[in-house]
């Protein structure tokens, strides 16, 4: 990296015919060195435009919106402070969303990083069929939430779900068990779709950081007689760090946002029971009409994450020090 | 991690992985013989597990029932826009990234990461707004362009990963023959880098593919729904037509499935190392 920035600064370099500002004969020294420090950002312009306009917009429009007061026909009626902060923190529906949320969030990512470094660990071993247990592991990454989510709504119907079936059929249950019986045990089946569908991820960063790690400490661990734990503990998943960091940090985030499980399986009932934040704040913005406190819903959740992101950041700017 | 192998251990690594495999294919087998059941069987409390006559018609009627080709062309319409725009403005990011070095390098990384914490859902409130200011509520071009948008930071991060990867030994050659930055690129660091430019490809593709929120709040009417959106059809509010659901369903899972199963291996690969280093 730091030889193609000294190449570039050569004064000799040939004029560039694909940009013209280039053409210009003999480039003066000051010249070159201005093009060159615009010349990164004209490559990111792009990207900057659009995620600029599609992203950074809506955030200052969900910043603002949470304190105006914003009619049922989504009129805009003038700032009211915060009304709507006050007024979601009285809801005690609010107050349940947030303590499913923090259980949801780290139940699942919890749960399948473990499951995800156990399986990670298993898929980097040699086994008859283990090609086909990788691409039977892609297959919940690969299908659309909204459609595992359907599927697991029918599977535990209390009715005629295809567990009590299955389950009957193996002679286990005598009569159709209500598996959703209490709120509890709906957002219990949540997260265990939510687990399913985030293990994948999990186990696919972990194949990832084994990819990197040199054998031969294995063998210098095997001369020191390091016992299987030893192993473990000293050399494997010290060198995953970095990538479970990755993976633990982005399902943070992807878990905390997932809205179609639970917004299919429960939709936030029996009696806003059940919502996490994103549920709770779709339900108040398109079905109760309430966009100003939807919208503070939204921040709170900014605040929340902008939290997890910064401890995130803070080590990846470390990290970059340290090279 | 190399384990030396005993009996047990084997034996219960292979438990182990049997009952992951079983868990994740159990949904898939639940669609599979749903769908060919008759409503009788479905309903019937203490019912066979498979359909004791297979009815493979469902999977013809869905095409008539609905629009379904229409909601899966959508589809293709949507994750294929946004594929190509979130790839054409990133691989110019990712390369300056990789390659050059500039002021507030690390607060543009910053605010690529901060930009994942901004899921479309929390933003809804706002992207609805702009939506409507844009006139784009209700249309695929508002659709491309959201989902171009919130995978640009992913797709950033892969291809920066991919192009620290590879040495630029071989792009400096080519500028020191005449080459501009540019033709460097293409010519030069592309051609190298495409198993990770693939593997973006398909992963942004998949996610928008895969997209739910945004098309629910954002499109109304039938002919212009994408396939997660469109499956709502056979799911009303006092009737679900679980065969037909499931039917469609397996039509839009087969070929994301396969997809995925392609880059497979450049996954693991790529997935961490541009996260972590460079």
């Amino acid at each position: 990296m730091k030889e193609s920035t000294k190449l570039r600064t050569n004064p000799e370099q040939k004029a560039e015919p694909s940009t013209p500002n280039r053409n210009q004969a003999a480039p003066p020294k000051n010249h070159a060195s201005l093009k060159r420090r615009v010349e990164p950002y004209i490559w990111l312009l792009p990207s900057i435009v659009m995620m600029g306009v599609l992203i950074l917009i809506p955030i200052i429009t969900v910043f603002q919106t949470s304190f105006s007061e914003i009619s049922k026909a989504g009129v805009f009626k003038g700032f009211n402070g915060v009304d709507n902060y006050l007024w979601i923190f009285k809801q005690a529906a609010f107050r349940t969303t947030l303590k499913n949320t923090v259980v949801w969030t780290v139940v699942v990512v919890g749960l399948s990083t473990i499951i995800g470094i156990v399986l990670g660990l298993v898929l980097n071993e040699k086994f008859h069929g283990r090609k086909i247990v990788r691409a039977i592991v892609v297959f919940p990454w690969a299908t659309a939430l909204i459609i595992q989510s359907v599927v697991w709504k029918y599977i535990i119907n209390a009715d005629y779900g295809a567990l009590n079936n299955l389950l009957y059929n193996l002679g286990i249950i005598k009569s159709y068990v209500n598996w959703t019986a209490t709120p509890q045990a709906f957002f219990a089946w949540e997260c265990f779709v939510g687990i399913l569908v985030t293990v994948p991820f999990v186990t696919f960063c972990v194949l990832s950081g084994l990819q990197s790690i040199d054998t031969s400490l294995y063998e210098a661990a095997d001369v020191d007689g390091a016992s299987f734990w030893d192993r473990l503990f000293r050399v494997t998943l010290p060198l995953l760090m970095p990538s479970l960091t990755v993976s633990t940090v982005l399902n943070i985030i992807y878990v905390f946002n997932s809205f179609p499980i639970v917004w299919t399986i429960s939709k936030g009932d029996p009696a806003d029971q059940t919502h996490t934040l994103v549920t709770y704040l779709y339900k108040l913005s398109f079905t109760n009409q309430r966009v100003g406190e939807a919208a503070a819903v939204s921040v709170v959740g900014f605040v929340i994450l902008a939290f997890c992101a910064s401890i995130y950041m803070v080590m990846t700017l470390r990290a970059e020090k340290e090279e | 991690m190399r384990t030396k192998k005993n009996p047990i251990t084997r034996a219960a690594l292979y438990l182990f992985v049997f009952v992951v495999c079983v868990i994740i294919l159990y949904p898939y087998f639940v669609m599979f013989t749903t769908a060919a059941k008759s409503n009788d069987e479905m309903y019937a409390i203490g019912g066979s597990l498979l359909p004791s006559v297979w009815n493979w018609s469902v999977f013809v009627e869905i095409w008539q029932d609905a629009p379904v080709f229409q909601y899966l062309m959508n589809s293709l319409i949507v994750a294929g826009g946004a594929t190509l725009l979130a790839i054409l403005c990133g691989i110019p990011a990712a390369y300056a990234l990789s390659r050059m070095r500039f002021k507030g390098k690390g607060i543009f990384m910053g605010a690529v990461i901060m930009s994942q914490m901004f899921s479309p859902v929390v933003l809804l409130v706002g992207i609805y707004r702009l939506m409507t200011n844009m006139g784009l509520t209700n249309s695929l071009l508002g659709l491309v362009l959201l989902n171009a948008a919130f995978n640009q930071a992913f797709a950033i991060w892969l291809l920066r990963g991919t192009f620290t990867s590879i040495s630029s030994e071989m792009e400096q050659a080519a500028k020191i023959d005449g080459c501009g930055t540019v033709q460097a690129l293409i010519r030069v660091l592309l051609p190298v880098a495409a198993p990770g430019i693939v593997t973006t490809l398909i992963f942004v593709f998949i996610n928008a593919w895969n997209e739910y929120t945004i098309a629910l709040t954002l499109i109304s009417s039938d002919t212009l729904k994408p396939i997660t959106v469109g499956i709502n059809v056979f799911y009303g509010f006092n009737f679900i037509k679980w065969q037909h659901l499931f039917a469609t369903s397996i039509f839009a899972t087969i070929p994301v499935i396969i997809l995925f199963l392609c880059i497979e291996k450049h996954l693991v690969s790529g997935l961490t190392s541009g996260g972590v280093k460079g």
